[in-house]
């Protein structure tokens, strides 16, 4: 529990945790004191001076408030008529170079200095004389774009490379306003978390080229979302917008902080996996190669496994914790061996000491927990005595085709409820399509044992079913998620205690150990 | 008027050399030294009233005492010789004439804080002063005055020379420190002091050359005999580096406290050419302009020149003539401070730019009345609000001469109406 101390901002006292810079401190009780170059994740600088703030009878009585802690019985000076006039001026400073480009550029709608300006300025511009120029749409390599007039010189994003990723690809060169953002010449930004910068950076300095003009932000819906790359969960939000007469698409994921899991930032290849919910999608019913409907579809699946003598169902490691109860139990119901063998979503030696871990399922540790074998040995001989298999959304050859379980999915009728348009599917006779992780709710664990939440973001105009509803319509006795639950607890030792409604937004670790704390 | 307390070698010819030195006193100190604890040491300075000499003025021997006691960590010495305050010139004459006696000084200066490792940073475009001085350094090293023993004392001494790169802001005490460790000369954020966390963030004291060099005589003769010299306030004697337009420009070794007027009459021969005085820069081009009223009350000491709302400085002293073209000056004093801007943060780097693009429009006569009203208030907006005094170095003089001399900026603008 951290100290709390009290003290004073405009005169009126609030309590907030002792020793906390005064921004981060003041943040939590809901007052902004604005700010460009410090971030929590990479430490105050010091150089915007945006954060300037009145100590009355205090030593020095102004203070940049990100490299102030809070000490009992401080005087914060944030509404004082020379505090404002301190905002509007660093302002004025900010922008008297800045080209108007807001038409233009992507930040708009998410630009600090849009946001100041508009909340603490207002003023009229007394530029006169001509800006300084720099370079624009600069090419940094690793999707960023960098624009130097645009930049106000926080930075963040050198701080960035040097104590988050450690590449040390970018630097500030030249001294006063010929200052500006730099790479070495034929050395771009060449990490796995670039794009990160982007993100951090307040202005539109530093932007998408994936993004880049495809959507204005104030049109998005930000919901939260777990990335479903691999196996540590970041947090993300899903921006998503349906334009008028087309369908609820997704056009970027961004970071969401979560200290227990992913700290500030999320990796380039999971920011970027948002478009593997939009693209490859199957979206038609096909059995036999001829196009049905959904319902067809169902009563086809249903008529095959009861027909079937010796079903067998493999899930997708990727599933939710209900999605796979809801399976298992289905299995009992038709008698049929259950298997998430999934040893091709473990890419060897891709992880690093930082976000991106080997296995890319996102819920191994779900199969672990519900005792559903995933071993290949089993999965094999399985296949081997079975009539019929029915896919569950698992990619078998997700790091690329294994020729030895090919030929036996060559062998046997097999039916594929799934998301996505793949290889490992070609040789099914029945195809039903099913929802991704953005378009359904659930819960997943993650490799450190980190039980987290996620809520349904996209509704699509034929939203798709997912696993559980079709465990359902197969006969299942899961109605939905939270009809998971009783018998997940009753299963599942660690999982005894768990309401899923209160799950907090940082997770439950489950196993409790101190490893899960990421930190940055 | 003159005094020879930092200049007694100056006029000895090959005084760089140490024995010649050494035959006219260099190292005498010594044995004094080490009979003193450093305790001792530093009360005397403190006692002498020596206030530092780069410009702003601390007292040396208080700042000493800030080193916080009993850390684990090393103490270390940055001796500031990156004389970068345009019209200083001091610091050059003692690294050249007599660089002993500032090595000296840093032996005193090191016993009294605890330091083993000194560095000394000197600009990089003294290119000639830095061999005379590693030269010195060398000669001290094999004489004995350095290196694991200093003159046979169990004190170990290593002085290292850093040379800078061109920057003036490196002669901001955190800028320099930031430059020795390899990294880019930019100001830290105070606090935390370098007394405290300083070099490689270990306790650092950082002195300017002719306060170090001022040392051996307060040891040498005591406290008292250095404050016989100067003012109650402003104790000893002081390298004044006099240019501009006068007859006799040069650097002369006066006591603090003597009349301006007085100084530049008797010693530097008056204004040249028979014209008259319009204004003296007091200090260095950081400090603001004295009109010929002010500068006839101005006595050359820190309390006298803080009455005349400027500062003592660096006591780089400039005259100027009423042939000078006030706006001129301003904006070769802005364009100045505007190109040694280290640019980190955001009131000095887009201000300083902004600004001198105002003089110079009013210069090509499109400027107006209310670019001079801006230009002072651009002065109030930048300084104080970052994170060095750069910026307060440019502002305070610049707006001096707005206001002293506006007429000569509305002149401009007259101009270009007519």
């Amino acid at each position: 529990m951290a100290e709390m101390v009290k003290l004073f901002v405009n005169g009126q006292e609030v309590e907030v945790e002792s020793g906390k810079n005064l921004i981060d401190a003041l943040k939590v009780v809901g007052i902004e004191i604005p700010h460009f170059c410090y971030h929590p994740a990479l430490g105050a600088d010091g150089n915007c001076r945006m954060c300037l703030v009145g100590i009355e009878d205090g030593r020095p009585p102004l203070v940049p408030a990100c490299k102030t802690p809070a000490q009992e019985g401080m005087k914060v000076q944030l509404d004082a008529e020379h505090i404002k006039k301190i905002q509007r001026d660093v302002l004025e400073f900010e922008l008297i170079n800045h080209p108007v480009d807001c038409p233009v550029c992507d930040q708009a709608g998410e630009c600090a200095l849009q946001d100041y300006y508009m909340n603490y300025s207002l003023d009229d511009s007394r530029m006169r004389v001509d800006q300084v120029t720099k370079g624009k749409r600069m090419d940094f390599g690793s999707g960023v774009v960098h624009d130097q007039e645009r930049c106000v010189l926080c930075g963040r994003c050198v701080r960035f490379t040097r104590q988050i990723t450690k590449t040390g690809e970018l630097g500030i060169v030249n001294r006063t306003d010929a200052a500006r953002v730099s790479i070495f010449p034929g050395r771009p930004l060449n990490n796995r978390y670039a794009l990160n910068i982007v993100e951090i950076c307040p202005v539109g300095a530093m932007t998408s080229s994936d993004f880049r003009f495809k959507q204005r932000v104030w049109f998005l819906k930000k919901d939260p979302g777990i990335c479903h790359g691999c196996s540590r969960g970041c947090n993300i939000y899903i921006d998503h917008h349906q334009e008028k007469y087309k369908d609820d698409v997704i056009y970027r994921y961004r970071a969401r902080t979560n200290l227990n899991v992913n700290g500030y930032f999320i990796c380039d290849p999971g920011r970027l996996s948002y478009a593997g919910e939009n693209q490859n999608r199957q979206t038609t019913t096909v059995v036999d190669g001829s196009i049905i409907g959904f319902d067809e579809g169902i009563e086809a699946l249903r008529e095959r496994l009861d027909r079937a003598r010796k079903p067998l169902m493999l899930i997708s490691p990727d599933c939710s914790l209900e999605q796979m109860w809801a399976v298992k139990r289905i299995a009992a119901l038709y008698g049929a061996d259950l298997s998430g063998y999934s040893d091709s979503y473990v890419v060897e030696g891709d992880g690093d000491d930082y976000l991106i871990n080997d296995d890319k399922a996102a819920n191994r540790r779900g199969l672990e927990l519900l005792d559903i074998d995933f071993s290949r040995e089993q999965f094999i001989a399985d296949l081997q005595h079975t009539d019929l298999l029915v896919n569950f959304n698992n990619d078998l050859f997700f790091g690329g085709v294994d020729e030895e379980l090919k030929a036996l999915l060559d062998k046997t009728q097999s039916i594929a409820v799934c998301s996505h348009q793949l290889p490992v599917y070609e040789s099914a006779a029945v195809l039903l399509p099913t929802a991704s992780y953005s378009e359904y709710g659930g819960t997943i664990v993650n490799e450190d044992y980190v039980l987290q939440r996620f809520e349904k973001s996209l509704f699509k105009n034929q939203d798709p079913k997912d696993i559980l509803e079709i465990t359902r319509l197969l006969g299942g006795a899961i109605i939905d998620a939270s009809h998971a639950w009783p018998g997940i607890r009753q299963s599942v030792a660690s999982l005894a205690d768990i309401d899923p409604e209160a799950i907090p937004a940082e997770g439950i670790n489950l196993q409790n150990s101190e490893d899960t704390d990421v930190g940055a | 008027m003159e005094v020879k307390i930092l200049s007694t070698k100056f006029d000895i010819e090959n005084a760089h050399l140490i024995d010649v030195a050494k035959s006219h006193g260099a190292y005498q100190t010594l044995d004094k030294l080490f009979s003193m604890t450093p305790e001792d040491v530093i009360n005397e300075v403190k006692d002498s009233g020596l206030r530092g000499r780069g410009g702003a003025g601390f007292p040396a021997g208080v700042k000493w005492s800030f080193l916080p006691k009993d850390l684990d960590k090393p103490t270390y010495l940055a001796v500031n010789s990156d004389e970068s305050e345009p019209a200083t010139f001091k610091d050059r004459y003692i690294l050249v004439k007599d660089p002993h006696l500032m090595i000296e000084g840093i032996i005193i200066c090191c016993y009294a804080i605890g330091c083993h490792d000194a560095y000394i940073y000197i600009r990089g475009e003294y290119t000639s002063q830095v061999k005379a001085l590693q030269r010195a350094i060398d000669e001290a090293y094999e004489a004995g005055y350095l290196g694991e023993t200093v003159d046979g004392k169990d004190f170990r001494l290593d002085v290292t020379v850093h040379r800078g790169a061109g920057a003036y802001v490196c002669g901001e005490e955190t800028a320099l420190l930031e430059s020795i460790e390899g990294k880019k000369g930019q100001p830290r954020s105070k606090p935390p002091f370098p007394a405290v966390v300083g070099l490689y963030e270990c306790p650092t004291i950082i002195n300017n050359v002719q306060t170090i060099a001022s040392l051996p005589f307060i040891i040498q003769e005591g406290a008292d005999a250095y404050k016989a010299h100067g003012t109650e306030k402003s104790c000893g004697t002081h390298l004044f580096g006099i240019s501009g337009h006068v007859e006799k420009p040069g650097m002369y070794e006066l006591p603090l406290g003597l009349p301006l007027m007085e100084v530049l009459e008797k010693v530097a021969g008056g204004v040249w050419k028979g014209r008259k005085l319009k204004g003296v820069i007091p200090g260095g081009s950081s400090t603001p302009v004295l009109t010929p009223e002010e500068a006839k009350t101005v006595n050359l000491d820190y309390e006298s020149m803080a009455e005349h709302k400027t500062m003592f400085g660096s006591g780089g002293i400039v005259v100027l003539d009423e042939t000078v073209d006030i706006v001129k000056l301003v904006e070769n004093l802005i364009y100045f401070y505007h190109h040694e801007s280290c640019g980190q943060c955001t009131p000095c780097r887009e201000g300083l730019g902004w600004m001198l693009k105002i003089v110079k429009k009013l210069l090509a006569g499109e400027g107006s009345m209310a670019d001079i009203d801006l230009l002072v208030e651009l002065c109030d907006n930048i300084e104080m609000k970052t994170v060095c005094v750069l910026s307060a170095a440019c502002t305070m003089p610049v707006r001096s001469y707005l206001n002293k001399f506006r007429h000569e900026f509305e002149a401009y603008v007259s101009d270009a109406a007519s």
